[in-house]
């Protein structure tokens, strides 16, 4: 099993915030992006993503959707009507793979949409092009 | 000794139910174009079993999010078999928050959802299997490590599988690790399978 793809310094690193109620989903999403150079951040539902958003700002933000207290949905909109926090990009990444799921999913502010189970290459590449750091 | 009132469940207006039946003005609220009314209400019709399927017919139609809240707040009061049915057809809705709601609220009565996660594991959209396994992975009992085992044998969704290995990670004892492993080879192919089974096999062991 390969998760450390592209071993590589970050001047500045990028600083992503996982927001996922999956203990392993987390994990692995951490293990992949940390050992791609991206510094990482937890939340466990929607709620708490929301208020580390407020708190700090991020260069991207990877979402699950169905989480407890505030599903990914509501907590996107949330921040898309923050003047403050409007910017950040988003992936949503979801079990859910219906057409309607991602098209309500862009309507709720996502940037991007994937499908679990990721592989660690695409989450890589896309964490780059969506942080805006070239890989 | 002096008077205690105790936890007797009123309509929200004092009264005792065994002596003043269901007010037909409190159904009456629930479909009230302010959400205030409705709100109370719903808080209110906990004193009234009978309200259940009132209570659940609002739910599937209720747009304030305080609204539903409490009136999955009532239904976890009142739970029964039937709540829990009438529940369980929601996670097939289209309403992202209503849809994580209900997991919760079936979360909160483990008896009454327990007798429909069988039918659930077995629905044939696998995002209902999924959201199944989320509320049998908090339901706590004693068998569920038994009951997920015995879902990754035989489940073919990757995610379903995923979301059971997740919860043993939890909640899982050794009697899952051979499970774990012939999961492993089931979907050897799969990064994410492979990092799942190995961090919940750690946890169970312990390390």
């Amino acid at each position: 099993m390969t998760l450390f793809l592209k071993p590589r310094t970050i001047a500045t690193a990028a600083r992503i915030l996982v927001i996922d109620d999956g203990i392993t989903m987390r994990l692995f999403y951490r293990t992949v992006l940390e050992a791609a150079g991206f510094v990482v951040e937890e939340a466990t539902n929607g709620l708490e993503g929301y208020e580390k958003v407020l708190a700090r700002p991020f260069d991207l933000l990877i979402v699950d959707i169905n989480m407890p207290k505030m599903d990914g949905l509501s907590m996107l909109r949330a921040i898309r009507r923050d003047g403050a926090t409007m910017g950040v990009p988003a992936v949503t990444i979801s079990t859910e793979s219906k057409d309607s799921d991602t098209l309500k999913a862009y309507q709720a502010g996502a940037n991007y949409y994937l499908v679990k189970p990721v592989t660690p290459e695409t989450l890589v590449e896309v964490a780059h092009l969506m942080a805006g750091v070239p890989a | 000794m002096g008077l205690v009132k105790g936890n007797v469940p009123d309509d929200g207006l004092g009264r005792d139910p065994a002596v003043c039946p269901l007010q037909p003005k409190l159904l009456a609220d629930l479909a009230s174009d302010d959400p205030g009314p409705r709100r109370a209400a719903a808080r209110a019709l906990a004193a009234y079993p009978e309200a259940a399927t009132a209570l659940c017919n609002r739910l599937e139609i209720e747009p304030a999010p305080s609204v539903r809240a409490m009136i999955l707040t009532t239904l976890i009061k009142i739970q029964n078999p039937a709540i829990a049915a009438r529940l369980a057809a929601l996670l097939r809705s289209d309403d992202v928050p209503l849809r994580t709601a209900v997991i919760e609220a079936l979360q909160e009565m483990p008896d009454s959802a327990a007798l429909h996660l069988r039918t659930l594991l077995n629905d044939p959209d696998s995002d209902v299997r999924i959201f199944a396994v989320n509320i049998l992975g908090a339901l706590r009992h004693a068998d569920v490590p038994g009951w997920l085992a015995e879902l990754i044998r035989e489940e073919p969704h990757i995610n379903v599988c995923a979301a059971a290995v997740d919860a043993l990670a939890e909640i899982g004892d050794s009697e899952a690790l051979a499970d774990l492993d012939t999961l492993r080879a089931r979907f050897a192919s799969e990064t994410f399978m492979s990092f799942a089974i190995d961090t919940a096999t750690r946890r169970i062991r312990g390390q």
